[in-house]
Parts: structure tokens; C-alpha cells; sequence
């Protein structure tokens, strides 16, 4: 070999990837070359000696927290918690009062607005479904019960099951006044309606009446020291049962 | 379709009782089995890393975790395995930049020094090494090894053990081949030279 084999050349020699030839040539220069001769074959000995010690070391058991499976879906239970929380902290904020967060798209229920907050909810959580109920209806009445134990003397939650809607869970939610409601229904073809609960506002009374935001539509009214409304889509039939639902509500 | 109380709320797929695989979750399946293949690697190569079992799983899991959440970001032509093991390593660095008395705590829990005192890392006194590590670690080349810096030592398990190519030594360090190279040298200078300082047989090493 006429060059001086390079510090890749020496290395791949010692790990035992180099190809016939340049082995062969490395080979010549260390002849050549004997003390570094030593320190390679040294070299060799150590990364054999390692090797076999390590080379076939298998962990003794498998460890089922490392599973990918598992922590992948823990992973979506804490996105979906965090989630959660943070729609929560937009909401109570938003409606608390604090200005800053009107920058964010959430309204705060006012005169000219009035129960934003219903529809706010209704966008939150209606549209991302199971995973952010805190009760499902497993059985009927499960609801009913929830909302009694959180609610004192609270109204009767809408039947809407004539019109094709059953209930699917509810979500408490916090606002500066106190606790807050939803219980969302649902059709056949995955459509929501919510039956929404709060506390009534110290600021402005709230006049029975109905009101369009978007693509949805609210009907909402007093109801035994409550503010209630139902929301819906603003498509003609939902919106229709929604309206016919408040009166049972009030 | 109404399939009673239980409301289908999230799955489109779902029909009936029966929930058919979607293309998404056949991705994720494979994702998943791909990387179970690398554990046992992966937990070896940050057992001998981090001398210490259960830091070395927690290790392990965090390298999953993030794996899983960055799998967006692979180019797919970029081996999975170099991919892996630089998670799993820069994780490693992190933890310890963040804990500066990392190398303390370690020593503490193990209760021992090196008895020649020469580098100032704890041998290994076997207090956190299940038993089967015990009798390999009766071998001295493990003894030196373990010596060895941090980075040393991650170098010569890739190299020897792991038998990662340089190019992919190179990835993980993000450094160029040259360079990497050069710390082989001073890796294999280094592990020779802590064979040389065990004048004593292993077994005298042992604490008992």
C-alpha cells in the first residue's frame, strides 16, 4: 500500500469492515510499522473482548411500560385531558371577565350576546364528542341524576327522543358565577343538540328569545332561578327542536 | 344507525358490534411493531450506557414516548435505528445537563467510589445491576468501560456492540465522520489505558 492508512482505514480494520483488499493493505503497513502495530491489535482485542460481553446481553424480561401500544394511548388520554382543561380555562376566563382573552374568539355573554357562552360550549364540545364527557347516559336517567347532584333543584332535562335525539353525556364546566352545564344529544346522523345550564349573570338579566351565531342557533330563557338554552344547528328542523324543547325545560 | 345508549361518537369506521382496521390503524400497528423490535437494543445500549436499571427503562420510555410523537418528522430514507439511538442519547445528555448532580445522586445510591479513586466516577458496586449483570460485570473490560466518560463510552457500545456504522455515529452526534474518528481513537485510546490501570484481579474489585 502506498498511502498511510487513514484513521477510518485503521478503526474499520479494528471493527472488521474493511474489504479483502484494504485489510490486506493495512495489514502491510502495520508490518511496517510495529508499535503502532501493537496499539491496533490492542485495539482489536479490546472491541472483540466487547463484543462478547455485550454482543448477545438480552434484557431478562420485557418491561410492559416501555410498550408502545400502551403509551401511545396514554399519550391520547393526557392530550385529550390537557385538551379539556384548556378549553375549560378559555371558557371560565373568557366569561370571568378577564379582556385578555377576547383576543381568542370567546365572547363575553352580554346584552348584545347573550348566551355565548352556550354556543361556545356547544362548538367545544359537541364537536370533539366522547372524549371530553365527564357522565354518559348508560342508562336512563343517569344524566338527570348527575344534573340534580350538581344542581339544586335543577330543571328537568329534555325529552327530545321523538324527534330522533338521545342523550349522549354531559360536561360541567366553570364559570366566575359558578358551575355551569351541558348535556349534549345526539341523532342518527351524528347531529348535536345541547341542553345548556348556568347560573344566572350578575350583570344583565336574561330575556327569553332565541338568537343565530354562525352556524348555530340558540333559544334561551329563565328557568327557576337558571339560565338555560338549547343549541343547535342552525338547520331548520334541529333549530325547530330545540325551540319546542325550552318550554319543557322553563 | 342507532346502536342503543352507547353512542358511536368518534370512529366513523365502527359498524354495528364489529369495528373494522383502518388504514390508520394498520400505520399505527406497524409503527408500534417496529419500534418493540428495538427495545431490547435499545434497553441494552442504555443499560450500559447509564449503569443504573431503572434509569436506564425510564430512559427507554421517554425515547418510545418521543418517538411516537415526533414520527411525523422521520424522513424515510434516514435508518430508523441511528433515528433511535440519537432520541434515546440526547435524551440521556438532557437529563443529565438538567440534574447537575446527577453524577452525585448516582454515587450516592450506590454507596461506592472507586476504590483507586483515579477517575472519579463510581465503579459499578453492583447495588443497581439485576444479577445477571453481576457475573458479566465480572469481566473487565465492562469494569474499564465503565469508567470511561459518558460520550466514550456511548461511542464504543455503538461501535462494538450495537455495530453501527460511522456514517451513523456521525447522524446521532451531528458531527462529521472525521470527527467522530478522532474520539474513536481517544475512546479506544482511553479503554485501553483503564485495562492497564486493573492491576488487580476483578474479583478483589467486587465489594462485597
Amino acid at each position: 500500500m502506498n498511502n498511510i492508512p487513514s484513521e477510518e482505514d485503521i478503526h474499520a480494520y479494528v471493527d472488521g469492515r474493511l474489504d479483502d483488499t484494504r485489510r490486506q493493505a493495512v495489514e502491510v503497513y502495520l508490518a511496517q510499522h510495529p508499535q503502532r502495530a501493537e496499539e491496533v491489535r490492542a485495539w482489536q482485542r479490546d472491541a472483540q473482548e466487547l463484543r462478547a460481553a455485550l454482543g448477545s446481553w438480552m434484557p431478562e424480561a420485557d418491561n410492559p411500560s416501555l410498550d408502545p401500544s400502551a403509551l401511545r394511548a396514554q399519550r391520547r388520554q393526557t392530550w385529550r385531558a390537557r385538551q379539556a382543561i384548556a378549553a375549560m380555562l378559555v371558557l371560565s376566563i373568557g366569561l370571568g371577565g378577564v379582556g385578555g382573552w377576547q383576543a381568542h374568539g370567546v365572547r363575553q355573554a352580554s346584552r348584545e350576546a347573550p348566551m355565548s357562552d352556550a354556543m361556545q360550549a356547544y362548538r367545544m364540545f359537541a364537536q370533539q364528542r366522547g372524549a371530553m364527557l365527564d357522565v354518559t347516559e348508560q342508562h336512563d336517567g343517569d344524566l338527570q341524576i348527575w344534573l340534580d347532584n350538581h344542581f339544586h333543584r335543577a330543571p328537568q332535562l329534555p325529552n327530545l327522543q321523538a324527534a330522533g335525539f338521545h342523550p349522549v353525556g354531559g360536561r360541567l364546566l366553570a364559570l366566575s358565577e359558578g358551575a355551569a352545564a351541558m348535556v349534549l344529544y345526539e341523532n342518527a346522523q351524528g347531529n348535536a343538540i345541547s341542553f345548556y345550564i348556568r347560573p344566572p349573570s350578575k350583570v344583565a338579566a336574561l330575556p327569553r328569545g332565541q338568537r343565530q351565531e354562525g352556524t348555530l342557533m340558540a333559544v334561551y330563557g329563565p328557568s327557576d332561578g337558571y339560565n338555560v338554552a338549547m343549541v343547535s344547528r342552525a338547520d331548520e328542523y334541529d333549530a325547530d327542536v330545540a325551540r319546542k324543547a325550552l318550554p319543557t325545560a322553563i | 344507525m342507532h346502536v342503543g345508549k352507547r353512542h358511536v361518537l368518534c370512529n366513523p369506521s365502527k359498524i354495528g358490534r364489529f369495528r373494522l382496521m383502518t388504514p390508520r390503524d394498520t400505520m399505527t400497528h406497524d409503527i408500534d411493531q417496529s419500534l418493540r423490535e428495538w427495545l431490547p437494543r435499545l434497553r441494552r445500549f442504555a443499560l450500559w450506557l447509564t449503569r443504573d436499571a431503572s434509569t436506564a427503562d425510564d430512559l427507554v420510555q421517554s425515547t418510545i414516548e418521543r418517538a411516537l410523537s415526533r414520527w411525523s418528522t422521520r424522513h424515510d430514507d434516514s435508518a430508523l435505528r441511528a433515528w433511535l439511538f440519537a432520541i434515546l442519547y440526547r435524551q440521556f445528555l438532557d437529563t443529565k445537563r438538567r440534574s447537575k448532580r446527577y453524577a452525585a445522586m448516582l454515587d450516592h445510591f450506590r454507596g461506592g467510589r472507586d476504590p483507586s479513586g483515579a477517575h472519579g466516577h463510581a465503579v459499578n458496586d453492583n447495588a443497581t445491576y439485576p444479577s445477571v449483570e453481576r457475573e458479566v460485570m465480572a469481566q473487565s473490560v465492562l469494569q474499564s468501560l465503565a469508567q470511561l466518560p459518558t460520550e466514550q463510552r456511548a461511542l464504543l457500545l455503538w461501535i462494538s456492540v450495537e455495530g453501527l456504522s460511522y456514517r451513523e455515529v456521525a447522524e446521532i452526534l451531528d458531527v462529521p465522520i472525521g470527527t467522530v474518528m478522532s474520539r474513536l481513537s481517544r475512546a479506544r485510546q482511553a479503554l485501553r489505558r483503564a485495562s492497564e490501570g486493573e492491576v488487580a484481579p476483578p474479583s478483589l474489585r467486587l465489594v462485597k
